[in-house]
């Protein structure tokens, strides 16, 4: 599955460094692991893919089904509460149709055919609730556990707690064909070293060297061979330098991280390229941005990235004020069929065990209308689900009131999803902490309660 | 004060007075057994987890005793003795307010809805349990006055170690706080490494004072002066110059979150004028207390220049979070108390090394200050609006930026008037215009000239024209609803406020009002209640004079760990009781006396620090028992930082543009020769040159750089444009050079021009020439000598680690 020492070594000879070259080859094969803190007991997932719908999809199209919503549509029933933050009108029906899927038989909306069929690999969480309405803090909510773009975020807890599984790869990484609202703050490292800081990746040119920064040289004459030569002496040069200052490891660390850097182009360039899947396989997840993202996550994931996160598009195209219904439509086309080919393609390879996958939004959208056909952003009640990595499928778990607004029984706060997050991947999440400003500080603050039922006993 | 001390006093004794009344009525036995049999596992399940004495008190409530429930949480009393039906348990139970409701997982059944309610009437019958509510522990300030970094400084003199009048102490110690460092080496069996010779020594030096190379004439020069005090007038020199401001205000520019380019929605401008305000503070060696006391309060300060108004940039530019509008009150006030948040974060740690936003929501947990010493300082923040200031203290700042407004509405106005005249004009000289257009046309040129003669007039306001810079002013933001509809709007107000305390940090659930003061564990008596304006002066004040040893051992540090690479004391930004301990305490304290006795001179300590032993220690040593260095028994080999490498390529290459201050610039242009310092931060998206090498995220303080090596970083200088360009850059540079300079002082080593140009790049770059295995290396690498070889020559030597960390 992955290219071979040997294969690797063949590579550099074939570059034309000749012997010298290939005793470097050598050398470069030692790949240093970024350790981290460690688990804290046997995790359950070993990575995550985070697909993450920016703008915030309503609920009630696609895994919570409502029919008193259409009952009472254009009203607003006396006693219910549905005061939203901003003003909205009546209940807004629900044009989208929903059965029972799978052997689970977990409803599923018509608009997302191909996912309904893993539904039996799918925890559906129908009663999160965050804790402010503007997608600002909310992204920074769902991303670092609070409302401001100060504390690191999910990703660099991770690789802070987890380390490296592959040493030439980032071991977080952020995907966006564009720029999601308040860009490279949702990945911050926030106090944590620099290190652990996500590395976006912008996949709407699917040309790997265009995705990491300075992946690939910038000179027109580039040739592969004289850069070989140039870590040759550089190597001799930094090794003499090495020799008469005592084996400083901060030396060693940066002959190291050179060294890395260099097999990282290969091995990057391969990892980041989807166009090396067969075609089976990308005719699997069929065509668009979101596809590539899918494919790319899961070619990442199976080398070792601990946490890529795929965020659905450039801005909140989630963000439907306007349009709703044939918004969501064209949205939910453009991820269902990716979603069921991420989930298969996992299983197949045996990967779903210990591979956790995440979706949703920021949060929820209201059951009334904004304008005429739009709906606004509803921090009260939303929908994400999980799938894979210790996660049960085939369940929902929690429930909103009748109208889909807000979260009514076994609430889920982000905070929560956090905990059960990190105890799948190993960590008790109020262990896992790190010293700054005085005091131990950990992904979900003061609070946070593992979802221990939606979690697989065996 | 004194009243509301003595309300809050008489509540207490009311509240106990009612839970012993209701104590004291024995329940019945079928109550308890109802209790037992109905409401005790309805308690289990779904409430002692967060409300008990023995798991958590959320909300500062326990629900496992009759007394604790009656004694009640944030909000008061959970049951109301004189109205049952109106209990805070049952509304919340009930979930009739939004904002309250419990369980938080799930409403109860209508059936356990109806037991409890019937157990609240039945006077809560619950068995008389030995739990004593334990008090929370009080914050013993009083204790916390005698902890280390807040106490005065002693009127003893300190003394030197006793050790360090023995010849061998005698001769290393160059400095007083030399014989403390010698002190702790030999009480733990270390002793200090040799002197560095005196071509690293210089190196280094420049570096740390400068952030740039030294030159290969300037080493030999000083390694070949024979005067005992060359060093020390070297070190003045280097203090004298410019640059000193440029490398040393980038320090203090982390701590305050600096950036070029704040939030969007931001209404400051003309950052780079605090920038500069630092670094000329710098070069000028301002005072450090007075340095301090300008970026708090420069506009009340009596004496201070029009130009120092810039200081409060520390304040002007305070991250702000977007206020979205059209959002009720209570969301909107959440956010600005996120923001007070932030500053008392920036500011308690900059200056003062704790961080005081702890108390946000609670008394700290482990250091002494109380929840009202956090509101007693957010009143401060709470009426300092954010605003562009212009650097003349005359001048009515909001009246400029007003008439700036309207200036540029009327100047697009203009521009779209003045098209329309001009095609009306073209048209006029090909056809003739009828009346409608004449008089249309006419009316456009008044309307013009009315316009012209507005912009003019608001130009002429007094400080039109002046240079400003982002500041604070007084006034009080509040948060108000829209008159009609939905929504929030933010107004200020001249009449400055105290603020309330915000239970558990909810500016919709506001407790007692506190008096703006200083910290109670850093008074001497009982804080006075500061009075004038927003209270910004006050501050200022009572930082000094309550605390100014904490101040001077915070600076202190941090200037001897950005020498070091190592504090005395390693949490630079945390002098609380959690932070380490100092290293050397007697050093510490005696450095920041002696500092302060200096008149807080910055330059005085870095010359001090300097000429110290302990600094001239070489960095090479086989003894490896002190891995984190903390006995300083050497110098530690150094790592530039991102600014003071690219700097050190620019200067190498000879592109480096000497220009102090200014306007910034954009690191994505490879070519540009300024100073790393000037490159634009932006503070929500780094350039990719400073995110790669762990320059810090400008959205809050930062206490240090936390370096760290990485492959992305070595991807840049392997294959970036900008490398690409510096290596370009250094061989044009070696081929000038080459030109102009016939004889490069041992001409008679020299065999060839292939060796003769490595020689050059080596004395370029190391400051030195290079061995005969370097040379060869070079000459391999060369072969043909074609410009290509040479520039990828360039390239691997300007990334090798000997260009990149310091001796």
């Amino acid at each position: 599955m992955f290219p071979s020492i040997m294969n690797r070594r063949s590579a550099l000879c074939n570059m034309g460094g000749g012997l010298g070259a290939v005793a470097l080859a050598d050398a470069l094969q030692a790949a240093p692991m970024l350790h981290g803190t460690g688990p804290h007991f046997a995790p359950k997932a070993k990575r995550i893919i985070h697909l993450f719908m920016n703008g915030g999809p309503f609920q009630c199209d696609l895994f919570d089904p409502k029919p008193d919503l259409n009952r009472f549509a254009g009203q607003k029933p006396t006693g219910a509460d549905l005061r939203t933050e901003r003003p909205t009108g009546t209940l807004m029906a629900v044009p989208f149709k929903f059965a029972k899927r799978g052997e689970s038989g977990v409803e599923v909306s018509e608009l997302l055919p191909y996912t309904a069929g893993c539904i039996d690999d799918i925890c559906v969480l129908r009663s999160l609730y965050t804790d402010n309405p503007n997608h600002g803090p909310a992204l920074f909510m769902m991303n670092n556990g609070t409302l401001t773009p100060n504390r690191p975020t999910l990703g660099a807890w991770l690789s802070y707690g987890l380390g490296n599984e592959n040493e030439n790869l980032p071991s977080f990484v952020v995907c966006c064909p564009g720029r999601p609202v308040r860009f490279a703050e949702l990945w911050s490292n926030g106090f944590l070293p620099g290190e652990h800081q996500g590395t976006y990746v912008n996949h709407s040119n699917l040309d790997p060297n265009k995705m990491i920064p300075f992946l690939s040289n910038a000179s027109a004459n580039f040739k592969s061979e004289q850069q070989l030569k140039q870590l040759e002496l550089m190597r001799k040069l930094n090794q003499d330098h090495l020799a008469t200052r005592n084996q400083n490891p901060d030396l060693e660390a940066r002959i190291q991280a050179m060294e890395t850097a260099f097999r990282m182009q290969m091995e990057a360039s391969e990892a980041f390229d989807v166009q090396r899947e067969p075609q089976h396989i990308r005719q699997l997840y069929g065509t668009g941005h979101f596809a590539n993202g899918c494919l790319l996550a899961r070619r990442l994931a199976e080398r070792g990235v601990r946490f890529t996160q795929v965020y659905y598009g450039n801005g909140q195209p989630w963000d439907t004020h306007a349009g709703h219904n044939e918004a969501t439509r064209k949205l939910c086309l453009d991820i269902d069929q990716p979603i069921a080919a991420l989930l298969t393609d996992l299983k197949q390879r045996g990967m779903l065990d210990d591979t956790l996958v995440i979706w949703g939004g920021e949060f929820g959208r209201t059951p009334t209308t904004e304008g005429s056909d739009g709906r606004d952003h509803n921090p009260w009640g939303f929908t994400m689900w999980l799938a894979g990595g210790g996660v049960q499928g085939g369940m929902a778990y929690g429930a909103t009131d009748p109208f889909g607004f807000k979260a009514m029984q076994d609430k889920v706060h982000i905070h929560d999803l956090h905990a059960t997050i990190l105890h799948l991947m190993g960590f008790d999440h109020e262990k896992l902490t790190y010293r700054h400003a005085g005091r131990d500080y950990r992904l979900t603050d003061i609070a946070g309660n593992v979802v221990h039922d939606i979690i697989r006993s065996a | 004060m004194c009243r509301l001390w003595l309300q809050s006093v008489c509540a207490l004794i009311l509240v106990a007075w009612l839970a012993r009344l209701a104590v004291s009525q024995e329940d019945s036995r079928e109550g308890l057994l109802f209790f037992e049999q109905k409401i005790r596992p309805m308690l289990v399940t779904h409430c002692f987890e967060c409300h008990s004495t023995t798991t958590e008190t959320n909300g500062g409530l326990v629900l496992d005793s009759k007394e604790g429930i009656i004694q009640g949480g944030d909000h008061g009393a959970a049951v109301d003795l004189k109205n049952l039906e109106a209990s805070l348990i049952l509304t919340a139970i009930h979930y009739s307010d939004p904002e309250f409701e419990m369980p938080p997982k799930g409403k109860l059944s209508e059936r356990d809805i109806a037991l409890f309610e019937q157990w609240v009437k039945m006077g809560l019958p619950y068995p008389a349990v030995d739990v004593k509510r334990t008090e929370k522990p009080k914050i013993d300030i009083e204790a916390g006055k005698q902890h280390w970094a807040f106490r005065d400084f002693s009127d003893q003199p300190i003394s030197l170690p006793t050790d360090s009048s023995h010849p061998s102490a005698l001769a290393w110690a160059a400095r007083r706080h030399d014989a403390f460092i010698l002190a702790q080496q030999q009480a733990n069996g270390m002793q200090p490494n040799a002197a560095a010779d005196k071509r690293t020594l210089y190196r280094r030096a420049k570096f740390d004072l400068l952030g740039l190379p030294a030159t290969f004439e300037e080493i030999e020069a000083f390694a070949n002066n024979p005067q005992p005090d060359a060093f020390e007038q070297q070190i003045e020199a280097w203090l004298a110059m410019p640059q000193y401001g440029e490398r040393w205000s980038r320090a203090w520019l982390e701590l305050v979150r600096y950036c070029d380019v704040p939030e969007q929605w931001a209404e400051i401008h003309h950052t780079y004028r605090y920038r500069d305000w630092v670094l000329n503070a710098f070069n000028e060696d301002m005072p450090y207390d007075r340095f301090v006391r300008l970026q708090i309060a420069a506009d009340q300060i009596e004496d201070a220049r029009d130009e120092d108004l810039a200081a409060l940039g520390f304040i002007g530019l305070s991250p702000t979070y977007w206020k979205e509008l059209q959002l009720p009150v209570e969301i909107i006030k959440s956010i600005v108390s996120d923001e007070y948040e932030e500053r008392i974060y920036s500011w308690s740690s900059t200056f003062l090394g704790v961080n005081v936003s702890c108390a946000r929501c609670h008394d700290h947990k482990t250091e002494p200050f109380t929840q009202q010493d956090y509101y007693a300082i957010a009143g401060v923040f709470a009426n300092s609006r954010l605003v562009d200031r212009v650097l003349d203290r005359r001048i009515d700042s909001l009246q400029v930026i007003d008439a700036k407004k309207q200036v540029g509405e009327l100047e697009t106005k203009l521009t779209k008037l003045n098209g329309e005249i001009v095609a009306a004009e073209k048209k006029e000289k090909e056809v003739t215009l009828n009346e409608t257009e004449k008089s249309e046309l006419e009316k456009k040129r008044t309307e013009r000239d009315q316009i012209t003669e507005q912009i003019a007039k608001l130009k002429s306001i007094p400080g039109y024209d002046l240079p400003m810079a982002p500041g604070t002013i007084d006034a009080t933001l509040e948060v108000k609803p829209v008159e009609q509809g939905h929504g929030s709007r933010i107004v200020y107000v001249d009449q400055p406020k105290e603020a309330a305390i915000e239970i558990r940090g909810n500016p919709n659930k506001l407790g007692e009002v506190i008096p703006r003061r200083y910290l109670t564990v850093l008074s001497d008596q009982q804080p006075v209640r500061f009075s004038n304006g927003s209270g910004r002066l006050d501050l200022a004040n009572a930082m000094l004079e309550q605390s100014g040893p904490l101040m001077a051992r915070v600076i202190v540090n941090r200037i001897w760990k950005l020498h070091f690479g190592r504090g005395i004391v390693e949490t630079p930004s945390d002098f609380g009781t959690q932070g380490e301990r100092p290293s050397h305490p007697e050093l510490l304290e005696d450095l920041a006396r002696s500092f302060v006795e200096n008149g807080w001179s910055l330059k005085w300590l870095h010359k001090e620090i300097m000429l110290s032993s302990a600094y001239q220690q070489s960095s090479r040593t086989s003894d490896t028992r002190d891995p984190g260095n903390q006995y300083f028994a050497r110098f530690p080999l150094r790592r530039l930082e991102v600014e003071a490498w690219r700097d050190t390529m620019l200067a190498v290459t000879g592109r480096l543009d000497s220009r102090v201050g200014g306007e910034p610039f954009d690191l994505n242009q490879t070519e540009n020769g300024r100073r790393t310092l000037y490159g634009i931060v932006v503070r929500r998206e780094l350039a990719d040159m400073l995110r790669l090498y762990d320059f810090p995220d400008p959205v809050t303080h930062s206490p240090q750089r936390l370096p760290t090596s990485t492959a992305l970083q070595q991807l840049f200088v392997l294959n970036s444009p900008f490398m690409l360009s510096q290596a370009r850059g250094l061989f044009e540079h070696v081929q000038r050079l080459e030109t102009q300079d016939k004889d490069f002082s041992d001409s008679t080593h020299v065999v060839d021009s292939t060796q003769r140009r490595i020689r050059l790049v080596y004395r370029l770059l190391y400051g030195r020439f290079p061995n005969d295995k370097e040379l060869e290396l070079g000459r391999q690498f060369v072969g043909d000598g074609s410009p290509e070889a040479w520039q990828l020559y360039c390239q691997t030597l300007l990334g090798s680690n000997e260009f990149w960390f310091v001796d």
